[in-house]
């Protein structure tokens, strides 16, 4: 099949323009659902070529290999999830008047808009485009994050905004960097910004122009990702936003980001060497493990709380791509599946906390196993999901970026990062049994979940428990060939 | 290269009006600053296009006057306008000061960028800091101001210093990445611009020390 990854760019695009223009609530739901099923299928088709053939290319401007694949799996299954969660969700906010049907409207528009972004992201060959991408990323979900449009809202999505625009406004200078190191070496042809013809002659670049560019590129992006100390958007634009969009923002938008950094990482690899570009994702990924865990356990929303603990596994991440290795690759990319993963189940319960008993407040919210119990033990079960306790998947990956750390002898960054998970698991366990035994108050609504909003949720769950059992092998094969991208043999 | 001396004092300018703007108390009288920066730096970007041959060059000029230079300004006086409160709250931080900040992040970018320069091979590299100036300064706009419509307009300036950035080391980006650029400031300008009456219907002031209740 001829251009697959403009198919599957094309399919988000065109599900937002059918909601834009959609009349009845019903309709609009039930395009989002079967586009993001279509943008799924799409997807698979992408993955499986590239997984099979090797790297695709088109047009000279998109490009998917190994690692694109993996982003895209990840970003459409998660998409695939969201929508088919937002149809009960946001048809509640719908029913309860806390958003008309035209706010609807634009949430389903921008909801798949946004997601378009993120495909872009991981499928743009030129870092310019990239870019432009990582930026519509921001722009996309801005009114998304600000759609209640309270104060709290307001203020969120403001920050939002900003924040990332500054960021993203210094990665353009890390990606003029990158081009001007380029143009020295092989003039203005049309492919000087093409990151797979980059990655071919990065030996050759300006070492001095490239770790420049490095650092602009890590402080710009990551503030996208979320790292500490560019993360001060990120626990309000998660916890204002509607739940199915948090969701988005934490399990794919930051892993999007993330992904920006790691192409990055890998031409400063060839330019320089593993060990510049490598410590400073070390030393961000440390600083935002340690700094999330004294916030994690300092938390009194229970947003804000998983919001805390996506800046905390963005930094699990981005050590784990900074140790190296076999193992770290192995693990970081575990990660980033098995945390999309945990987190949208984590959000996806909390949203339904928030419905019942209209507090963002972790001390206002008890019992809720005696008043949603279908939801009060998918929040426990996902709290030992998310905080990486056997048998559930992030113990693997978890304990594969250690063990990476502790062969690439970086004891005291291994040290810090297994104390840091010790807190992390103390304090949700902490904070979530508090809101999950005890008794229910009796003004708390005892809702029903949809039948949809129930099987994804317990989708979810299985899918966290079976891959800390078992990696399949397809996707062991496809991390091995992201592995044998990033120079380093399984 | 000829037309150095001209693509100098264009600069320069560009860096003058940034300052100027710095010294404003209104954002109305900050606008046509504005304007005049992106003029500048669209001339900058036609003499480069002239003196290299570089088609693509025309076309980025045209498009920084046409949304720089007069739709963004547009569109930001409609704002005030329409809002009605041409004024900035009480500065955090005074203009004397901000002026004194202001000619030590010149010092600064001179200072920390000179060594750098010797790594681009282009002629226009000396002119390097002072787009790294510009830049600064518009961070320093961003962050010290408290309306939205300031804090807006300082990321445009950081804006317009980048793009002279890329001007200086690399005589601008492919063009369709430059398109897209382009297409993504007026975006996020527009998107920004929503927001700010969106700021002023909810909280009765575009004053973003309001904007405080999210903590922790």
């Amino acid at each position: 099949m001829m251009n697959m990854i403009l198919n599957l760019l094309l399919m988000p695009i065109v599900t937002a323009a059918i909601c834009a223009i959609a009349g009845r609530r019903q309709a609009m739901e039930k395009i989002n659902a079967v586009g993001s099923l279509f943008t799924f299928l799409a997807g698979m088709v992408a993955v499986y070529s590239v997984f099979k053939n090797g790297p695709i290319s088109e047009y000279n401007l998109l490009y998917a290999d190994a690692i694109s694949a993996f982003m895209v799996l990840l970003i459409t299954l998660i998409g695939l999830a969201v929508s088919i969660y937002s149809i009960g969700y946001m048809g509640r906010e719908a029913d309860s008047a806390v958003i008309s049907l035209k706010q609807l409207r634009i949430y389903y528009t921008l909801l798949h808009a946004f997601i378009f972004t993120m495909l872009l992201v991981v499928v743009s060959d030129n870092l310019g485009v990239m870019w432009i991408a990582i930026e519509a990323t921001t722009l996309a979900s801005a009114f998304l994050v600000g759609l209640y449009n309270d104060k709290q809202a307001v203020e969120a999505a403001w920050k939002y905004i900003i924040t990332c625009t500054v960021g993203i406004t210094l990665a353009l200078l890390g990606t003029i960097l990158i081009y001007t190191s380029s143009v020295a070496e092989f003039g203005e042809t049309s492919n000087a910004l093409n990151w797979s013809f980059l990655i071919e002659s990065a030996a050759k670049l300006d070492p001095t122009l490239v770790k420049l560019a490095f650092i602009f590129i890590i402080v710009g992006y990551g503030t996208k990702a979320g790292l500490v100390p560019m993360h001060s958007w990120l626990p309000d634009a998660h916890s204002q936003a509607p739940t199915p969009v948090s969701a988005l923002l934490s399990a794919v938008l930051l892993n999007s980001a993330m992904y920006g950094i790691i192409r990055y990482h890998l031409i400063a690899t060839k330019a320089l060497g593993t060990a510049f570009s490598g410590n400073l994702l070390m030393a961000f990924g440390i600083l935002s493990i340690v700094a999330a865990s004294f916030l994690i356990l300092m938390q009194k929303e229970y947003k804000r709380l998983l919001a805390y603990s996506s800046v905390e596994h963005m930094g699990i991440i981005a050590l784990g791509i900074g140790f190296g290795g076999w193992l770290g690759i192995l693990g970081a990319f575990l990660h980033m599946f098995n945390h999309a993963i945990a987190k949208s189940l984590m959000f996806f319960s909390a949203g339904y906390l928030k419905l019942g008993y209209h507090t963002r407040e972790m001390a206002e919210v008890k019992g809720a196993m005696q008043a949603m119990p279908y939801v009060g033990a998918m929040l426990l079960l996902g709290t030992f999901a998310i905080t990486g306790s056997p048998p559930f998947a992030m113990f693997l990956s978890e304990f594969s970026i250690l063990a990476a750390g502790f062969q690439s002898d970086h004891f005291i960054a291994g040290a810090l990062f297994l104390l840091s998970i010790v807190a992390v698991f103390c304090g949700f366990l902490y904070h979530i049994g508090g809101m999950v035994f005890g008794e229910a108050p009796q003004h708390v609504k005892k809702l029903q979940l949809e039948t949809d909003t129930t099987l994804v949720l317990a989708a979810l769950l299985l899918l966290s428990a079976l891959l800390g059992f078992y990696v399949p092998g397809p996707m062991m094969q496809m991390i091995q060939q992201i592995a044998a991208i990033m120079g380093v043999g399984a | 290269m000829p037309y150095q001396n001209l693509l100098g004092l264009l600069a320069i300018m560009i860096l003058v009006f940034a300052i100027m703007m710095l010294s404003h108390r209104r954002p109305k009288s900050c606008i046509p600053l504005y304007a005049a920066q992106s003029l500048s730096l669209a001339l900058v970007a036609g003499i480069v296009a002239y003196t290299r041959g570089i088609s693509g060059l025309y076309i980025s000029a045209a498009l920084i006057v046409l949304i720089k230079a007069i739709a963004i300004p547009k569109g930001m006086s409609h704002i005030i306008d329409k809002i009605g409160v041409d004024r900035e709250v009480d500065i955090p931080v005074g203009i004397r000061t901000s002026l004194l900040i202001c000619g030590m992040l010149v010092v600064l970018s001179y200072y920390v960028v000179q060594p750098f320069i010797a790594a681009f091979e282009s002629p226009l590299a000396r002119l390097l800091p002072i787009a790294m100036s510009v830049l600064l300064i518009g961070f320093f706009l961003m962050v010290s101001r408290r309306t939205a419509i300031m804090q807006l307009l300082g990321l445009l300036i950081m804006e317009n210093g980048i793009f002279l950035t890329a001007m200086s080391v690399t005589y601008g980006m492919p063009l369709i990445v430059e398109l897209g650029i382009f297409f993504d400031v007026l975006i996020a300008t527009l998107i920004i611009g929503l927001m700010v009456f969106r700021i002023n219907s909810t909280f009765d002031s575009i004053d973003t020390a309001h904007l405080r209740s999210l903590k922790g």
